[in-house]
């Protein structure tokens, strides 16, 4: 065994970790019996369904679990996974194999192999990803039917590093919590299951760390650094100390912004800049709160209307709106209508197919042209307004004559609401700033509403005409651009002139080296992801 | 029984996310059998499994054969599922 060997591969997932090794061998899972007895074919055809189904709603409860934590992506994966233990071409093969008394177990991992055989051939890097995908779904199911657990992962007692050549989703996901201390994998990248998951997790990770990684297999404990991207395996007494060290420093660290979390964050000159959340549920308000957030800049609705059969009812979207905007109290609660395009399906509304849904019929484009999806919500969002600071915004605003249409239609829903005799409360009424025309009019914007948000995402989408997603053109993906800063300077000058407030709810408003730009420029609310309320407030009390 | 002959314009062909929503949509015609041809190689298009094993990339011609209670609808929301540029 080589002492103190050095492992250098892809820092996945931030932080330092010491602690003793857990290998994972993912043997391959042999069946307990190949054959079955002719008169239990019905009985084994029941158990292999009643296997599925409890393999199934594990995938279920994990991509719940991960969406929950605003995973969205990685939740797609169980849900794929859950889709094909519930296939009708896999559960008809093993049905025919089982009729021919082969047992079940032998059966699901012999049609996830034939499968997983028909991928891995295909001249394709997804499709041979897939392979691993069937091979980890037919090993559960083969797993549950035999009364035993997939990998010793599950049953892992004590906080360990995890070695492994490569980790399954469903490998991480069952590691029981607190368990693992850190990930290194010799295969990987930064975009793998296990370094998305590890970041979820905020557990450190190391991948890609190549073959070199079985050498240490044997080792007895390891030191990870998913910032550096390195692992050592059996490190020195000195190694340990530096390790040490820098746990403490980041802990040290953690603690400085921890004092920060709950104060309401000042300029040295006394300036009083909001720090809030942006959300997307109103599940996510305490642990919101628990952050630090001293409000809500941006509610996303759009969660509300996917994935079901028809649109949510006024009294649905009530109360989703009420849970948020009673969650802040008397702090403020933006909640902005409807962004939805083409690129996106939404049941009952027939939306055409569209070359750029991005600079398509979506937003308050589609709204204004749909009543019978904007008024449900409108009404909502009044009636919402009852019970706290609520904040309407509208999205994706171009010209002044759709907010004047927006605040007409809003109008119509009070007189509405005031003769229907329903309780509803004064809202204020914002335009989100995130097509370069809100930005360049918004001197004449500004006396039509009481505040301004600028989604930066979008705005630097627009503005330097550069696609979000993709990769080459990540220069251009900052609104730390002269061109993005100067359509900001403008959205400020015209609220200063107009005695309204700016807040910024895109991720600039999060980013260090933003916060003092975005300041100076007069912004005066940042609404940023949770867990970055900490440093955002220290930032602005160091200004 | 009706048949549509369509090419796949989704980029990624039909994998992934398009595969997904195929198999999602052909799954509500509960009352139709929906197969998916790509030249000798016939899929069940309620199995996202056997859907995936077709290999169909961009630019391929599909033939979409539906037979059941639901045929046309079922043919023609499929058709134009996979005939959709995806975002």
């Amino acid at each position: 065994m080589q002492e103190h060997a050095r492992l250098t591969g892809i820092g996945a997932s931030e932080g330092v970790a010491v602690g003793p090794v857990f290998v994972h061998r993912p043997g391959e899972l042999k069946p307990d019996r190949e054959r079955i007895p002719e008169g239990e074919v019905d009985a084994e055809l029941e158990r292999f369904k009643a296997s599925v189904a409890v393999v199934v709603e594990r995938l279920a409860e994990t991509a719940d679990e991960l969406r929950d934590a605003g995973n969205e992506s990685e939740a797609g994966i169980f849900d794929a996974h859950a889709e094909m233990a519930e296939d009708p071409d896999l559960q008809e093969g093993v049905e025919e194999r089982v009729r021919d008394l082969q047992s079940p177990e032998a059966a699901i991992l012999e049609v996830g192999e034939e499968y997983a055989g028909m991928f891995a051939a295909m001249d394709d890097e997804y499709m041979a990803a897939r392979a691993d995908d069937v091979r980890d779904v037919a090993a559960q199911i083969a797993s549950q039917l035999m009364g035993r657990e997939a990998t010793g992962l599950a049953s892992l007692g004590t906080p360990s590093v995890v070695l492994a050549s490569s980790l399954a989703p469903s490998d991480t996901a069952r590691i029981p919590k607190g368990m693992a201390l850190g990930f290194v994998t010799a295969e990987g990248s930064k975009t793998s299951h296990v370094s998305i998951m590890a970041r979820s997790m905020g557990i450190p990770a190391v991948v890609g760390v190549g073959p070199r990684l079985e050498g240490v297999f044997d080792a007895k404990v390891a030191a990870v650094d998913g910032s550096e991207g390195y692992a050592v395996a059996d490190p020195d007494p000195e190694t340990v100390e530096g390790f040490e060290a820098k746990m403490r420093t980041m802990a040290e660290e953690r603690t400085a912004l921890e004092k920060y979390r709950y104060v309401e964050a000042r300029t040295s000159d006394g300036r009083r800049i909001e720090v809030a959340a942006n959300l997307g549920s109103a599940k996510d308000a305490e642990d919101a709160i628990s952050q630090g957030a001293e409000g809500v800049g941006l509610f996303r609705t759009e969660f509300l209307f996917m994935e079901r059969d028809q649109l949510p009812t006024e009294e649905e979207q009530y109360e989703s709106y009420s849970a948020v905007t009673r969650a802040f109290g008397e702090r403020p609660v933006v909640i902005r209508t409807l962004d939805v395009g083409g690129d996106k399906d939404l049941p009952g509304v027939d939306q055409p197919v569209e070359e750029n849904p991005f600079l398509g019929w979506r937003g308050i484009r589609m709204c204004l042209d749909v009543p019978e999806l904007f008024k449900p919500q409108l009404r909502a969002l009044l009636r919402a307004g009852a019970h706290g600071n609520l904040k309407i915004m509208f999205p994706m605003v171009a010209d002044v004559s759709e907010i004047r249409a927006a605040k007409k239609i809003l109008d119509e829903c009070r007189d509405e609401l005031e003769s229907e005799g329903t309780e509803f409360g004064p809202v204020s009424v914002g335009v989100m700033v995130e097509t370069p025309a809100a930005a360049i009019l918004a001197e004449a914007l500004a006396p039509e509403v009481d505040f301004f948000s600028i989604g930066t995402n979008d705005l630097v989408q627009y503005t330097l005409a550069a696609d979000r997603g993709n990769e080459r053109l990540r220069h251009l993906q900052s609104a730390d651009h002269p061109a993005v800063l100067k359509l900001i300077g403008l959205t400020c000058q015209a609220a200063r002139d107009a005695s309204i407030w700016v807040g910024v709810c895109g991720e600039a408003a999060g980013e260090p080296a933003l916060i003092p730009k975005l300041v100076e420029l007069g912004v005066t609310e940042l609404s940023m992801s949770a867990p970055s309320i900490a440093r955002a407030k220290k930032i602005v009390s160091e200004l | 029984m009706v048949e549509r002959e369509v090419t796949v314009v989704p980029k990624e062909g039909l994998h992934a996310r398009p595969a997904a929503m195929f198999v999602k949509e052909a799954k509500r015609y509960t009352s139709t059998d929906i197969v998916v041809v790509k030249g000798e190689t016939e899929a069940n298009a309620k199995s996202s499994l056997k859907l995936m094993t077709l290999g169909a990339k961009h630019g391929d011609t599909l033939i979409i054969r539906a037979d059941g209670d639901e045929e046309e609808a079922a043919a023609d929301a499929l058709a134009a599922l996979i005939s959709q540029e995806e975002e």
